[in-house]
């Protein structure tokens, strides 16, 4: 989304129009979708934590500096919440409905089922190793891997200094190894 | 003497982060020690596969906005709703007792009204308190 258009938006939400806040939220909803489930683990728990993240963030908005992009903000607001109920006793992480219909990929289709077998399987086995490791490893490896941020939107979301995302990341990619090796996964 | 490569070095290198004269300095440095070569290949597959994870839900996954939507409104609903019904309740009881019926009969439909009230408002307290105890309110069904 365009920042100025990004910036009206929210300056008609500001106002009170909860209508401009839609196309914010289909914007924004599957880089959340994917950031929530990489964190919780399953797709069900991850679509309410970003209901509830998205209510939250509008509710706030007052709060919301017109000069900073939505997007740290609002994924800031969202790992925090997936935070809270992986603290509460909502939700803790938990392999479910992590399947072929978010794994589905057109090329595996065309190579045929051995090869979507071995991926899901694959897919498993990793998914596996993130429960494993714990909320502060996966937490930075889903937004670096799964979600492609860069060093400083990483530090902003986290709410880190920059210098310490690497050194973050070294640990929780060790913590995966060690836990892909304990699993007896194959590393290259 | 070539500077050491830190691990944060080593995670900058495999993100992208660096400047190029700092790549080109970490780069050598993987060239020189099969070590060092061997620890960035581990990483960059486990980068790959994790990578192999993401996904795109947009096209599989309903949309969470009708259900933000009846967040943000339901509020100003209740408001407008209890505020309207306030005004009635007021207006009512003030037509009850400036009417010119016998007082007798006043005070039987107050007993009604209230009754109803502390039966509807025990009902609800009971309900709450189970609610409370309830081991497997967190279950869904």
């Amino acid at each position: 989304m365009q920042p100025e258009l990004e910036r009206e938006l929210i300056r008609k939400c500001k106002a009170g129009d909860a209508r401009f806040y839609e196309p914010l939220v289909r914007a924004y909803e599957p880089p959340a979708l994917r950031l929530a489930t990489g964190m919780l683990g399953n797709l069900d728990d991850a679509r309410d934590a970003l209901q509830d993240a998205f209510v939250k963030a509008y509710e706030a908005l007052h709060r919301f500096d017109l000069r900073r992009p939505f997007g740290p903000w609002f994924f800031q607001i969202l790992r925090n919440h997936c935070r809270d109920m992986l603290r509460s006793r909502q939700a803790r992480f938990k392999l479910e409905a992590l399947d072929e219909n978010l794994e589905h990929r057109p090329e595996d289709a065309e190579k045929g089922p051995e090869r979507t077998r071995q991926r899901t399987a694959a897919s498993e086995i990793l998914w596996r190793a993130l429960e494993k490791i714990g909320y502060e490893h996966r937490e930075i490896l889903v937004l670096k891997e799964l979600q492609g941020f860069r060093y400083n939107e990483i530090a902003e979301i986290l709410d880190i200094p920059e210098g310490t995302v690497a050194s973050r990341l070294f640990h929780a990619r060790h913590a995966l190894k060690d836990a892909l090796d304990e699993m007896g996964a194959e590393l290259p | 003497m070539q500077e050491r490569v830190t691990h944060e070095d080593l995670m900058r290198f495999l993100d992208g982060e660096l400047p190029p004269e700092e790549h080109a300095r970490v780069q050598a440095a993987i060239d020189a020690s099969t070590e060092l070569a061997r620890e960035v290949a581990i990483y960059r597959g486990m980068k790959g596969r994790l990578h192999a994870l993401s996904f795109h839900p947009g096209t599989y996954h309903r949309s969470v906005w009708d259900g933000v939507h009846q967040h943000l409104t339901r509020p100003i609903g209740w408001i407008l709703t209890i505020a309207g019904a306030a005004v009635w309740v007021v207006y009512g009881v003030y037509v009850f007792t400036a009417s010119p019926v016998d007082l007798w009969q006043k005070l039987a439909t107050g007993a009604v009204v209230i009754g109803i009230l502390m039966l509807l408002t025990s009902v609800i307290w009971e309900r709450y308190r189970e609610w409370l105890t309830d081991p497997y309110r967190d279950i869904l069904r």
